[in-house]
């Protein structure tokens, strides 16, 4: 249909659904007509959505009936969209409706010359200047990416995996390329048991779900609101989580709740999907770190310097990936794709290619990967360094802070470091008594300048922290 | 529409959709699976209930048949009272 619809080999095509399994359906139909699927986030601004459609050039969508109402907002603005496949509604470009879809015999499906080297799909994050930036992956990095994955956790065609991340965020290959190739199955969870935990456990019981893979926040609001106590989930094999660090206390709440599972970490920028693996084979101490763990196959990793040169070990240093896995670079960005890759000219015309993480990490004598912090997040106050992440971590052990994110605020004068924190329901405290729980933990110039309540923090659609709105 | 559902309805316009534009709600409009509450959202709607309604909701009882439109929740509403009135004496 997608080729009668003249989506032509390489055309990018964009995914405007949420959780359904037409969202699977328009992955494979559009690989299979030789084009590029580009996950749209139906939740974010009408004006970024656009933004992604102009960037890329998508002339065609697919979406459904619960996105009609968004659909129309990002219709309204500057975009040439040709055709939207999935709302039999009238709108102001061609409409085909998925029963229409439905007709179609597959004997009428048209087989298309592809190599593994041709794009496969492009994920738009957000750039730390603002702008959106497109990761281009190939089928290559994409199926890459599929088997090592099957291989590192031995998956079966009798797992099950619960996929709970949105299509534009990475974690959700594992649902839609890992398991299709080990013969599993994935449960597409529904955004309403999202909302609602205490139904999300209810369906991964019901589920028998073998695989969980989510960002931690997902399994921290299983942990405190899905009344996990009554659910018999035994058939766990995995919980993986990634995207973000996992605070030890609610891992270690989680871990004796499903102590039949491994608990592994994942790690691994957008531009590279997945790069090392951490399982823990005990609950982590109080306040320690979770490894970043150990590089997997068909990769190699280099800890630089501000010189790009080597450090040793235990030292910490920029990350440098080298991977099957890896992007091919940002749509129409030469020069940031430029910037984001590290050539070592091991032969003449034979680069070996990395990408630059912007993450700090050092290196254990076991060849464990520990991470340090984000280049950004480590910030110079008063000629002090001052590590940012290492200040949330301070607050996260206090016994009724729940949740936390801690900033800087620059203008032209100065700069200040300022905290915004959620306690637990029955959590009550001041001010005050924050700032001295800190000040007896942290030196005098990593202290926050103000420490605000809230009831959440602000998250990007990855369910991330999100510092660029907090700093607004 | 009984008076309870116009209650919720009217919380949940005037506090818990900004940004969706006007919308008039039925009690039979999914709340859930349309995005139209979000995480918190959802939260903020069971601590109006408890409130309004003078009801503890155990967590067990959060779930996506009590909530999924404002007739299941008024619906939960009412089992509860009916529970927690004194039996005749």
């Amino acid at each position: 249909m997608l080729t009668e619809l003249d989506v032509k080999r390489g055309d990018r095509v964009g995914v405007f659904l949420d959780s359904s399994l037409e969202t699977a359906i328009a992955v494979y139909g559009i690989m299979s007509a030789g084009a590029v699927f580009v996950p749209l986030d139906s939740n974010a601004p009408p004006a970024r959505i656009a933004y992604v459609i102009n960037d890329c050039g998508i002339r065609h969508i697919i979406s459904g009936k619960k996105q009609s109402r968004s659909l129309k907002k990002v219709l309204q603005e500057n975009i040439s969209l040709e055709v939207v496949i999935g709302i039999d509604e009238k709108l102001p470009v061609k409409t085909v409706s998925w029963e229409e879809i439905a007709q179609i015999s597959p004997s009428q499906t048209v087989s298309v010359r592809m190599l593994e080297d041709d794009l496969a799909y492009i994920m738009y994050t957000s750039g730390t200047t603002g702008t959106p930036k497109g990761i281009m992956h190939s089928h290559r990095s994409g199926l890459a990416y599929a088997k090592l994955s099957m291989d590192l956790y031995d998956v079966r065609p009798t797992d099950i995996l619960a996929n709970h991340s949105p299509l534009h965020f990475d974690i959700s290959t594992m649902g839609y390329f890992t398991m299709p190739l080990a013969g599993g199955t994935t449960v597409l969870i529904p955004e309403s048991h999202k909302l609602i935990p205490a139904s999300l456990s209810q369906l991964m019981e019901k589920e028998r779900i073998t695989i969980w893979y989510s960002v931690p926040l997902a399994l921290i609001q299983l942990l405190q609101r899905g009344a996990l106590e009554g659910r018999k989930l035994d058939s766990l094999r995995w919980v993986l989580f990634g995207g973000e660090p996992f605070p030890a206390k609610h891992l270690r709440s989680l871990m004796k709740l499903w102590d039949k599972a491994v608990f592994s970490n994942v790690y691994g920028p957008a531009e590279v999907n997945q790069c090392t693996y951490f399982h823990l084979s005990e609950l982590p101490e109080k306040d320690n770190a979770i490894p970043l763990g150990y590089v997997w196959n068909n990769t190699e990793v280099l800890i630089i310097d501000n010189n790009d040169l080597e450090v040793g070990d235990g030292d910490t240093g920029e990350l440098l990936v080298r991977t099957a896995t890896m992007m091919k670079g940002y749509w129409g960005k030469s020069e940031l794709t430029q910037k984001a890759f590290f050539r070592r000219e091991k032969f003449p015309n034979a680069a070996e290619i990395f990408y630059r993480t912007g993450d700090l990490v050092w290196r254990k004598s076991d060849a464990q990967l520990m991470f340090a912090g984000r280049k950004d997040r480590q910030i110079k106050i008063r000629g002090y360094r001052i590590e940012l992440d290492e200040i949330e971590s301070v607050l996260i052990s206090h016994p009724y802070i729940l949740e936390t994110a801690v900033y800087n605020i620059k203008n032209e004068e100065d700069q200040a470091v300022e905290a915004i924190v959620v306690l637990s329901d029955s959590g009550r405290e001041t001010e005050e008594n924050i700032k001295e729980f800190l000040a007896a933990r942290l030196p005098a110039y990593a202290l926050p300048r103000r420490v605000y309540f809230s009831d959440k923090i602000p998250r990007t659609p990855a369910g991330k922290i999100d510092y660029k709105e907090l700093k607004n | 529409m009984d008076s309870n559902q116009v209650i919720i309805i009217k919380y949940i316009q005037d506090n818990l959709l900004t940004g969706k534009g006007e919308i008039e709600l039925t009690p039979e409009d999914d709340l859930l699976g349309s995005g139209l509450l979000d995480s918190m959202g959802v939260m903020r709607l069971v601590g109006f209930v408890e409130e309004t309604f003078h009801i503890k909701i155990p967590p067990e009882d959060i779930v996506i048949e009590n909530f999924m439109d404002v007739k299941a929740i008024t619906n939960y509403v009412e089992c509860q009272h009916v529970d927690n009135e004194p039996s005749p004496q």
